[in-house]
């Protein structure tokens, strides 16, 4: 593929102008929502914090950090518009969790933010703070806990307490990743009550600041209640009592400063990370502007545009060997180097045909036997329907590129630059296929269908329905009851929705994509490979 | 040696200069014997095998150990040196051998030619008390003042009688001594005992011998020195004089010809009592005649129609530092003449190619000498790595230098560093010549005067020569370097963005993590740097925002403590040497080299040196850091109890013994304080972790930043 001046695009054009316009208030909408939840909790909170001699959660992750290291944050507006009457009842889910570096090597960083309601766990916090430990446990990166909370956030108890993939999890999966090598260290600059206690002690090796961290299973409240003994918090669970007495942690700290630079220096300590899965090269930026992407990008998701533009705009010097150009023309599979990473790019270009799915099925097969990571940009209204194709064996097809999606190794890494309907999410590597990251552009919707399609099929059951009962259906009545579906799917499809519940890792700046891809990838890069292998594929 | 140009002699071996010396002395030899087509051959010690006059010479031999004893004051060493080298000629340089007798007998009894006077010539000059004496005799007026025989002390009854006459200011000196080393002021008769016993001891310690001379002192004291040259034959020129009156610590910083004092009259007379001092001793080869000069009373309308009034202070028998400025402005038939050649000449027993009445000045010449040492700390040395060296390289300015980069200024030797010396028409312009060449001096790595120098040749007293060798110190204050105080904002920026920026040399590809960009996914996330500005000040804080709209490293929004710079461009150059930052409205360029934790910065001749803070500050004042309980560091029973209850005890003392485990632990105190409960006795048994005493602390140095809270970062 030339880097010459691309065809089908054109700045000059009203379609670029306007697609630019929106999109660019898209990304404005994104930052600004994004500097709003780094802000943490409410203004009182964090003066109280910081009155106490304590670092802020974002200047913890900062501290610990290698200076100037970027950090893949992982859905920092998780929990957006989901509790209580604001948007940011509890910004970022009251906890601040990505890959970053520190002493020359990746790590995740989990940090409480004890400004939103004392860094209690939410029931988004709960799923935040596991699909981080799943973020370190799929690319293999040590865990650092900073960890300052109260504990499970009682009123919401039920949703965050008993079931699998609630607050136990994370100690099975402390537990599981030390016993698989991948280190767990904890910093306790806070409180650790109750259920919270487990994370330093459940730790490879902990640090705790004196007169500030606390580790108590039972807080002085509890105490008193069930034995009538009086003791403050410093006594019963301090740094003291914990570094000298009872041994749950390891280093004693005088602040967080010192705690954080002490959690620095056994970094220094961990065994090396595994070998590369795979080698890289000089990065080497695209030839086309990446700002070109705003006005690249329909306003209207139902609009058809060539993807390899968007590739064009991510992939190292625009250069992208593309694989069956010829064959099966709505999915686009080549490959291409992200930051000197070699990958395999399977991307949408209209919907999915059988021809499309075989293509895909082959092309992931091809990267997972070269060893090379893949990336899905999805942008997928679904698989054809109708008689012919449902008799051309659409669904087997299908299903193969699923199977191959599903059991195909390599890292992959996902990115919903439009929309994300129905089955072709699943061909695609949407959330359920483990993608080591899934990220949305601001334009993106997600839903099992489109709205208007929703609207229609639902329309339709329920005009059966009142034709089979003899009962008129007006235009208008009809309308009336589409609506509020079309709303719900709009609502629910929208990505600051899906980016709230955890169905992505973020909302990124399409301008962003190289270098969270880029990111990714750095942070995958040292994750053994299994053996190949793959289950029936129906012919 | 070409017949032509050289000193004329028959011996194959004397075409071969040993350079007993080093620095930018021995270069500057050096460089006359390649242009002359003679060999050099430098000394070096095993404390400066790899430094610059090694390198340039053709040849270099090792004398001895780092030890200057060992080496360039070791004669014999040297003397076996030349004759290893196949060197038929030393020349001594200043300092070290330069002006000792018995060294130069040596060099003739091993049938080397001592590029210098005979050895009764520094004999004679090189006691000052014998040195009065003989210029006396030839005519040459001197100081009042009165001297000890040597060795033998006078009474103090004598020697406060003998003092009055000479009358109040005096000065005393040690009789051996030079360069200022053992000098008192007196001011007034009660003060005379104290001063005499400490020159006295000062005397003995530096120089083997107490005995002193005192002379008066003359108010607002002008040094001038006349340059004479003398030839084996009877011939003697003086080449005018120098003003040397710019003085620290009572050593020359900057020098100038010819002095702006004299009329054509002046010094004419002068450099016949220089060529009578030299005759007086029989002197041979290139040597000064040192004077001092009473200043025209400045009130008075008829200053320069004053009589002159100038007294002989002493004769250096060697090649001065400061002859430069006489090269600059001497002609003899409109060529230059280069004293070293002339020096060699003589030596080799050629009589003077010019007599005096060719000898023409020409123009005006300043040197200034460029010292490790920090005005601001009362000029004491400095040292370290020469980082990075940019000399200037401007018409009219000579540099003479004796260091590269990659060497390490120590204070084991002399603390010059180098000489830049400007010409120009009028002094006036040979001022503003040094200006600029100073300005565009810069050393990075090792303190120097360079700015104080600048800051001293601007000053109005300078300017419109009103000099004394008291001025220096009189405007010191008005002159120390702007890095004797906080530096500019700009330079913490300067200094933070190269450690920035360092980080991206650093930086391994392949991995987008390693791009200390501050990528977020929102706005980027700031760094901070923190840099001591002076040695005792607190570190100040730089933020750097990278300014994503640039390519990493380009841009930075920059903070420097609470104080908001805005948007800083940067470009530096391939080698990371020179910094250009680029702030709204302004544009400031550095030259830049890190070393060690240390960040120099260099501009227009001011170099500033910021400490990174590698400790990230402390938070809070946590008190029970100090706390004072020293508990059992295991089960076990005190043996011994060392302090009493309620007395004092200083952090890290021993307290008690716990043996336990057939081991003896002694129990140190914790902290500085107070016993104020002892609670183990011996036979006591304890428990691990049991109160064995309670020390109330000290009162605490009220420092936020305390060593015990604030931690060692290793830097990336």
């Amino acid at each position: 593929m030339s880097s010459g001046p691309a065809p089908g695009v054109d700045p000059e054009s009203s379609t670029f102008a306007a697609n630019d316009a929106t999109n660019r208030a898209l990304a404005r909408e994104l930052r600004e929502r994004l500097a709003t939840a780094a802000l943490g909790g409410p203004e009182k909170s964090r003066i109280r914090h910081t009155e106490r001699g304590k670092l802020l959660p974002r200047e913890r992750v900062n501290a610990v950090l290698d200076p100037g290291s970027p950090f893949l944050e992982l859905s920092p507006l998780a929990a957006f518009g989901m509790y209580g009457s604001s948007d940011f009842e509890a910004p970022a889910a009251g906890i601040i969790t990505g890959v970053g570096r520190v002493r020359g090597r990746e790590v995740v960083i989990v940090a409480n933010d004890a400004t939103v309601k004392g860094g209690s766990y939410y029931p988004m916090t709960v799923k935040k703070h596991l699909r981080a430990q799943e973020v370190a446990l799929h690319n293999r990166l040590p865990c650092v806990y900073l960890v300052d909370s109260g504990g499970a956030y009682l009123p919401m108890q039920d949703d965050v307490f008993p079931d699998r993939e609630h607050f136990g999890r994370i100690f099975y999966n402390q537990a599981t990743m030390s016993q698989l090598g991948i280190p767990q260290l904890a910093a306790v600059l806070g409180s650790c009550t109750a259920g919270g206690a487990y994370v330093p002690a459940m730790s490879d090796e902990a640090v705790i600041v004196r007169d500030q961290g606390t580790i108590f299973l039972g807080g002085p409240p509890l105490v008193k209640a069930a034995t009538g003994e009086e003791v403050t918090a410093e006594e019963l669970g301090g740094g003291e009592v914990h570094a000298r007495v009872s041994g749950v942690t390891d280093h004693l700290a005088d602040d967080d400063p010192h705690a954080l630079s002490t959690v620095r220096e056994i970094v220094d300590t961990l065994a090396p990370p595994a070998p590369p899965a795979w080698e890289v090269r000089p990065s080497a930026p695209p030839a086309a502007d990446p700002e070109e992407l705003y006005g690249l990008i329909p306003t209207d998701t139902r609009t058809p545009y060539d993807v390899r533009e968007v590739i064009r705009r991510v992939v190292d010097e625009s250069a992208f060997i593309e694989f069956k150009a010829e064959y099966g023309t709505t999915l686009v599979t080549g490959f291409a180097h992200i930051d000197g990473h070699p990958v395999g790019i399977v991307a949408n270009n209209g919907i999915l045909f059988a021809e499309s799915a075989l293509k895909g099925a082959h092309f992931i097969q091809l990267c997972d036997r070269r060893e090379t990571p893949l990336v899905f940009l999805q942008n997928i209204s679904g698989f054809m329907v109708g008689r012919d194709y449902e008799a051309g064996g659409i669904a087997k097809h299908g299903a193969k590129m699923v199977t191959a999606v599903a059991c195909a190794r390599v890292a992959k890494f996902t990115i919903v630059i439009g929309g994300s309907f129905g089955a072709g999410n699943y061909s695609m590597c949407g959330r359920a296929y483990s993608p080591r990251f899934l990220w949305m552009w601001p334009n993106a919707r997600i839903s099992v269908m489109g709205g208007e399609q929703a609207a229609s099929v639902l329309a339709t059951v329920r005009r059966d329905q009142l034709d089979a009962s003899g009962h008129e259906w007006s235009p208008q009545a009809e309308e009336e009851f589409k609506a509020p579906i079309r709303e719900q799917y709009e609502r629910q499809g929208n990505p600051y929705y899906s980016t709230a519940r955890l169905w992505d890792d973020g909302v990124i700046d399409p301008v962003d994509t190289r270098t969270v891809l880029a990111l990714g990838l750095a942070a995958a890069r040292h994750a053994p490979l299994d053996s190949p292998g793959y289950g029936v594929f129906r012919m | 040696m070409t017949v032509e140009t050289g000193p004329n002699r028959d011996d194959n071996d004397d075409n071969t200069v040993l350079i007993a010396n080093r620095g930018e002395i021995a270069v500057r030899i050096v460089r006359t014997l390649r242009r002359l087509g003679m060999r050099s051959v430098a000394i070096y010690s095993d404390g400066d095998p790899d430094s610059t006059h090694v390198t340039v010479a053709d040849d270099a031999v090792r004398v001895g150990g780092a030890r200057l004893a060992d080496s360039y004051l070791d004669a014999d060493a040297i003397i076996a040196a030349a004759q290893r080298s196949g060197a038929g000629m030393i020349h001594p340089g200043y300092g070290f051998l330069s002006e000792n007798a018995s060294f130069a007998r040596a060099c003739a009894e091993a049938g080397l030619v001592f590029v210098g006077p005979p050895p009764e010539a520094i004999e004679a000059m090189g006691d000052k008390i014998s040195a009065k004496a003989t210029v006396a005799e030839a005519g040459v007026p001197l100081l009042p003042g009165f001297a000890e025989t040597s060795g033998q002390a006078m009474s103090d009854g004598d020697f406060a009688a003998a003092a009055s006459d000479v009358g109040f200011p005096l000065l005393i000196k040690p009789s051996a001594g030079g360069g200022g080393k053992g000098m008192r002021i007196v001011q007034s008769a009660e003060d005379l005992a104290a001063a005499t016993a400490a020159a006295r001891r000062e005397a003995k310690a530096a120089f083997g011998d107490a005995t002193l001379l005192v002379e008066r002192l003359l108010q607002r004291p002008r040094h001038i020195e006349v340059q004479v040259l003398a030839d084996r034959h009877g011939n003697v020129v003086h080449l005018g004089e120098r003003e040397c009156s710019l003085q620290r610590r009572h050593q020359k910083i900057v020098e100038e010809a010819p002095s702006p004092l004299l009329t054509e009259e002046q010094r004419a007379e002068m450099g016949a009592a220089a060529v009578a001092a030299a005759r007086a001793c029989n002197y041979v080869g290139a040597g000064t005649v040192e004077f001092i000069v009473a200043s025209p009373d400045p009130y008075s309308d008829q200053a320069s129609a004053q009589p002159l009034e100038y007294s002989f202070l002493e004769m250096n028998t060697r090649l001065q530092v400061e002859h430069p400025v006489t090269e600059a402005v001497v002609t003899v038939d409109g060529s230059p003449v280069d004293l070293v050649e002339l020096q060699l000449r003589v030596a080799a027993g050629e009589p003077l190619p010019f007599s005096q009445e060719r000898i023409v000045l020409h123009g005006h010449a300043v040197e200034a000498r460029i010292y490790a040492e920090d005005p601001a700390n009362d000029f004491l040395p400095t040292g370290g790595p020469v980082l990075l060296l940019h000399e200037p390289d401007l018409p009219g300015v000579r540099v003479d230098s004796g260091i590269s980069v990659g060497e390490t200024v120590t204070t084991s030797y002399d603390p010059m560093l180098a000489k830049l010396v400007t010409k120009a028409e009028n002094r006036p312009a040979a001022l503003a010549r040094m200006d600029r060449a100073l300005s565009a001096y810069t050393l990075l790595g090792c303190g120097t005067n360079v700015d104080f120098l600048r800051r001293l040749l601007r000053h109005p007293e300078v300017r419109s020569a009103h000099l004394s060798t008291e001025l220096t110190e009189q405007v010191r204050a008005d002159v120390l370097p702007s890095t004797a105080v906080h530096p500019p904002l700009e330079c913490y920026v300067a200094a933070a963005i190269g450690r920035q920026l360092s980080l991206h040399r650093e930086s391994p590809s392949g991995n987008r993590f390693a791009l200390p960009d501050g990528w977020r996914l929102g706005e980027r996330a700031e760094t901070t740097w923190r840099f001591q500005g002076t040695t005792d000040s607190a570190p100040v804080p730089v933020h750097l925002r990278p300014d994503d709209t640039a390519p990493a490293g380009r841009a930075f929004d920059a903070t420097v403590a609470d104080t908001r710079l805005g948007r800083v461009m940067v470009d530096r150059c391939a080698a990371g040497t020179e910094l250009r930052l680029t702030f709204e409205e302004s544009s400031v360029r550095y030259q830049h080299a890190e070393s060690d934790g240390e960040i120099w910065l260099g501009r227009d001749g001011a170099t500033w040196r910021l400490r990174e803070a590698r400790r990230l500050p402390s938070l809070r004042v946590n008190e029970t850091v100090a706390d004072g309980t020293v508990r059992s560091p295991m089960p076990g029973t005190v043996l011994s109890v060392a302090v009493p209850p309620n007395s004092h005890v200083e952090a890290g003392s021993a307290l008690m013994v716990v043996e336990a485990m057939k081991m003896e632990h002694t129990i140190t105190a914790p902290v500085s304080g107070v016993l104020t409960q002892l609670s183990a006795h011996p036979g006591t048994t304890v428990a691990m972790d049991a109160v064995l005493a309670v020390i109330t602390p000290d009162p605490q140095n009220p420092d936020p930043e305390r060593s015990t809270s604030s931690h060692e970062e290793h830097t990336p």
